[in-house]
């Protein structure tokens, strides 16, 4: 058998193709992923369940006399699908954007990424509530069976087929875009849309339009992968983050960029299964990473103008419910009395996600960049707690600073990369980022895999206080959120904090000021994720145990929506949100999988209504009653908007 | 009856960006076929009530009506489709468009339109650029290609903002006897200038603009008497 740097070819020849089919996927989904964000400014992370929805669609129309049954209908195959399924989830693409993406265009990107990513979870769940994890089969149709030798290798037609008519729909969208009278409205949309509409095209129809076309590509693409993969609610998941990754390594926006950095990261895929297999679910986060250092822009991506922080804050300064001293001493006599009307493992758990959500909002909510991998610094620190509590035996205060050194470093180093990109693509590179983290964990034989470390020994703090009971554990839980809310509140309130502060209100003009502001969104990225660490060290002590779910995106999401449902940039938003959440997650427990819908649901809800969070909200409700009883304010005066 | 109502009808304009309010009262009309300029210094508020008319502010009250239809709050895209052409201050020429591209993307809303050729000739230097990227034109081209393309639409009423800022004297020149030929060609303009010297040759009335105001209207007829106020409105 002929062999090349001692892999037979036959073997180099079927991953470089399995390489080239997942590459076609790619492309056709990042396409999707880039014109949308290009057009819409979303970063659409429902993309992966409308790829889903394409592959369900496929098997639904495919099955359609056995799950109508007495309607009479036929069972339509993959052809008809071909052709139904792509303008079927189009629709619902084009309904999504009426209901809800629309509503968040003239918002900060946050907002976008928020609603899809509860838009993802809430369909994703859905299909998980009705189908369970297992796949569906869809078979290869009678046409396209079998396959052919090319001699070297074994190429199964279907195959052949896929990678063919997908490099046929992406050059046909290229050319739609790049060389039509349409693309040329576009293309002139993606740079001044109301000068588009000042012409007299309805560009809000043609958003819609775009958003349903991009959305579309995923359902035909769920179509194409339903006889390859298993058709099932994961599907899309598993690959929307490396499609997010393809488009940042393309250079957002960039259609022929994403177009070929799909499938050069399917065929690099490829090849590291060939020569270094454990690598080849991180090689296109890796390939992400050396692209941005050298190439910030993208592969393709023409440098935009920084564009500032975002100013989602909804904190008042000077308000009451700003005023440090004062909560922490209710925030104290709370804590005491907490374990006694609550399980303390119960009220741990609140403490740790509220020091978590505390974490985050420090950089989201204070300085304004969206994060989205703080599972990774969380988790890190909780697998680096647990491995030195279980296998070397360190005391928990050892423990829990190596957890939090690993934290910091990693935080450090993350933070470094991603911190020259602003808004989407800042969230983007870091929940790519914190991919790395998460597969590495899945792989690696010290975190065991599916298992995580169990039983982790809570061990004598300082050699003489027994954790092993709950409620000396609870109280040195307490002990240290409240000296990390002190810390967070102190934080702020320095002379680095009011920077922080005067970059995300306006990063222009702090940089005219003379602040290297790179150097303080670094330092306050590291803090954030050394916090986030100690959070994820302490849950490794107080449940004794770190597991897959510490790394995983969604923990990320948590701490995000916690922050968000209490009040971004609040100093009690965190602890509330932190407090509801854990509350719901413990209620809803019994629901077994309908959690993850109704925490999407909670998700899309909270962006279009409950902005502000709770805190805020009630920030803007004493701010409304004081400046009703200063001043009978002359309000402004009666003004129209624009008609839609 | 028809002759004395305006096609353009500004009333008691106000427009805010945000909190801060930016027209405090416009009033202005433009009679079929008249040559009207909006005068005033920078900040003054005369891209605003562009803006407005074209519907692209934010947030506005007051009244405007065009053509014997109340746009208040009709969209851009319907004003535009209601026969009003913009051509912006910043000339939004788009980058990833062709000079072909850009000069055939506002769609036609009406159907007595000039054809390429007829612009072509006003602008002959576009014609050798023709497959040029749109910002790779110099700033004159970039103007004449911003004015050139509404000029296919139909649309018979201009509203042009400073086509002349920042462009050499000939090119100025080149411009204003574009503008005069449009004048003669039957078309309705409203044109924003900070150059009086070059709106003096074209327009028939004069609108100052201050602080959000229109402070004072002036007709050709009483140019030269009142020039020295015009002037000192601003502070030329
Ligand atoms: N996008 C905006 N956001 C906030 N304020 C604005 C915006 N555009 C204009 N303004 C403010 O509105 C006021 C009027 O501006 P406008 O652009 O209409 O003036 P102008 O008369 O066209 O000036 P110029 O001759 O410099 O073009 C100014 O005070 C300006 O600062
Ligand atoms: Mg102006």
């Amino acid at each position: 058998m002929p062999e090349i740097f001692g892999i037979p070819l036959t073997l180099l020849f079927g991953q470089l193709l399995v390489g080239l089919i997942n590459g076609s996927f790619y492309a056709m989904m990042s396409l999707g992923v880039a014109i949308i964000f290009g057009m819409l400014r979303i970063g659409n992370f429902v993309h992966g369940a409308q790829y889903m929805l394409g592959a369900f669609g496929a098997w639904y129309l495919m099955n359609l006399p056995e799950l109508l049954p007495g309607w009479g209908l036929p069972s339509i195959g993959y052809w008809g699908a071909l052709i139904i399924v792509p303008i079927g989830v189009g629709l619902v693409g084009a309904l999504m954007e009426r209901l809800f993406i629309r509503r968040v265009y003239n918002l900060d990107h946050a907002y976008g990424l928020l609603l899809t990513v509860g838009l993802a979870m809430f369909i994703e769940g859905m299909f998980n509530v009705t189908y369970g994890a297992a796949g569906q089969r869809y078979d290869v149709p009678d046409a396209l069976q079998g396959g052919v030798n090319l001699g070297f290798m074994f190429l199964p037609i279907y195959r052949a087929w896929v990678i063919v008519l997908a490099l046929t729909v992406c050059f046909g969208t290229w050319y739609l875009i790049e060389r039509t009278k349409l693309g040329s409205y576009l293309r002139a949309a993606t740079e001044n849309p109301d000068l588009v509409r000042a012409f007299g095209v309805n560009v809000p129809r043609m958003l819609m339009l775009t958003y349903a076309f991009g959305v579309g590509l995923a359902g035909m693409a769920g179509v194409m992968a339903a006889p390859i993969y298993q058709v099932g609610p994961q599907m899309g998941q598993s690959i929307i983050i490396t499609i997010f990754a393809v488009v940042v390594i393309g250079g957002m926006g960039s259609i022929s960029g994403a177009i070929i950095s799909g499938l050069m990261m399917g065929l690099a895929e490829g090849l590291t299964k060939v020569f270094y297999p454990q690598a080849s679910t991180t090689v296109v986060f890796v390939i992400m990473v050396i692209v941005l250092v050298l190439r910030p822009a993208g592969l393709f991506g023409r440098e935009t103008t920084a564009h500032s922080t975002a100013d989602v804050s909804s904190g008042r300064a000077g308000s009451i419910l700003e005023n440090g001293k004062l909560w922490f001493g209710i925030l104290l006599a709370i804590g005491l009395v907490l374990p006694f009307t609550l399980f303390p493992i119960f009220a741990m758990k609140i403490l740790i996600f509220a020091l978590f959500a505390m974490a985050y909002n420090l950089i989201f909510g204070y300085v304004g960049l969206l994060a989205f991998g703080h599972a990774a610094f969380y988790g890190t620190s909780s697998y680096v707690a647990a491995h030195s509590a279980s296998v070397l035996g360190w005391p928990p205060e050892l423990c829990v600073l190596a957890g939090v050194s690993a934290a910091t470093a990693i935080g450090a180093l993350f933070g470094w990369l991603a911190i020259r990109r602003q808004g989407l693509y800042f969230a983007m590179i870091t929940l790519a980022l914190a991919q790395i983290i998460y597969f590495y964990a899945l792989q690696a034989s010290w975190t065991h895999g599916e298992d995580g470390i169990q039983s982790v020994p809570r061990g004598m703090l300082f050699g003489f206080i027994d954790l092993s009971d709950s409620m000396t554990m609870y109280f040195v839980t307490l002990t240290v959120f409240m000296g990390a809310f002190a810390l967070i509140y102190r934080i702020i309130h320095s002379p680095f904090g009011q920077v922080l502060k005067s970059i995300r209100e306006n990063e222009d003009r702090s940089i005219s000021l003379g602040y290297s502001t790179n150097r303080f969104k670094l330092i306050a990225f590291t803090l954030s994720a050394m916090l986030a660490g100690l959070a994820g060290s302490m849950k490794a002590l107080v449940f004794q145990i770190a597991s897959l779910m510490d790394v995983f995106f969604m923990t990320s999401a948590d701490a995000l929506l916690m922050t968000l449902i209490g009040g971004v940039g609040t100093l009690l938003g965190p602890i509330v949100g932190a407090a509801v959440i854990v509350t719901l997650q413990t209620k809803l427990a019994t629901f077994g999988a309908w959690v993850v819908v109704i925490q999407g649901a909670i998700f899309v809800l909270s962006v279009l209504f409950l902005r502000k969070g709770i805190v805020g909200t009630v920030e803007e409700y004493l701010a409304n009653r004081k400046a009703r009883r200063e001043n009978n304010a002359v309000l402004p005066d009666k003004a129209m908007e624009p008609g839609e | 009856m028809t002759d004395t109502t305006p096609l353009l009808e500004v009333k008691n304009l106000e427009g805010w960006y945000g909190e801060s309010k930016a027209l405090h009262g416009i009033n202005f009309d433009v009679h079929k076929g008249e040559l009207v300029t909006l005068l005033g210094r920078n900040g003054a508020g005369k891209t605003s009530s562009l803006r407005a008319i074209m519907g692209m502010l934010p947030r506005k009250a007051g009244t405007i009506r065009f053509d014997g239809h109340d746009i208040s709050n009709t969209p851009p895209e319907r004003a535009a489709r209601a026969g009003l052409a913009y051509c912006p201050e910043e000339r939004g020429i788009f980058s990833s468009l062709t000079v072909a591209e850009n000069f055939d993307l506002p769609p036609v809303v009406a159907p007595e339109g000039m054809s390429r050729k007829e612009i072509l000739e006003l602008f002959p230097n576009l014609e050798r650029r023709w497959t040029s990227q749109g910002t790779k034109l110099s700033g004159g081209e970039q103007q004449m290609l911003a004015i050139g393309r509404i000029l296919r639409t139909g649309a018979r009423t201009l509203l042009l903002d400073e086509p002349t800022e920042g462009l050499a004297p000939v090119i100025i020149k080149q411009i204003g006897s574009v503008i005069s030929a449009l004048k003669k060609r039957g078309y309705t303009i409203l044109l924003v200038e900070q150059n009086f010297r070059f709106a003096a040759k074209l327009a028939d009335r004069f609108c100052i603009v201050e602080h959000g105001r229109v402070v004072d209207v002036i007709d050709r007829a009483n140019l030269d008497a009142e020039k020295s106020k015009i002037q000192a409105h601003l502070g030329v």
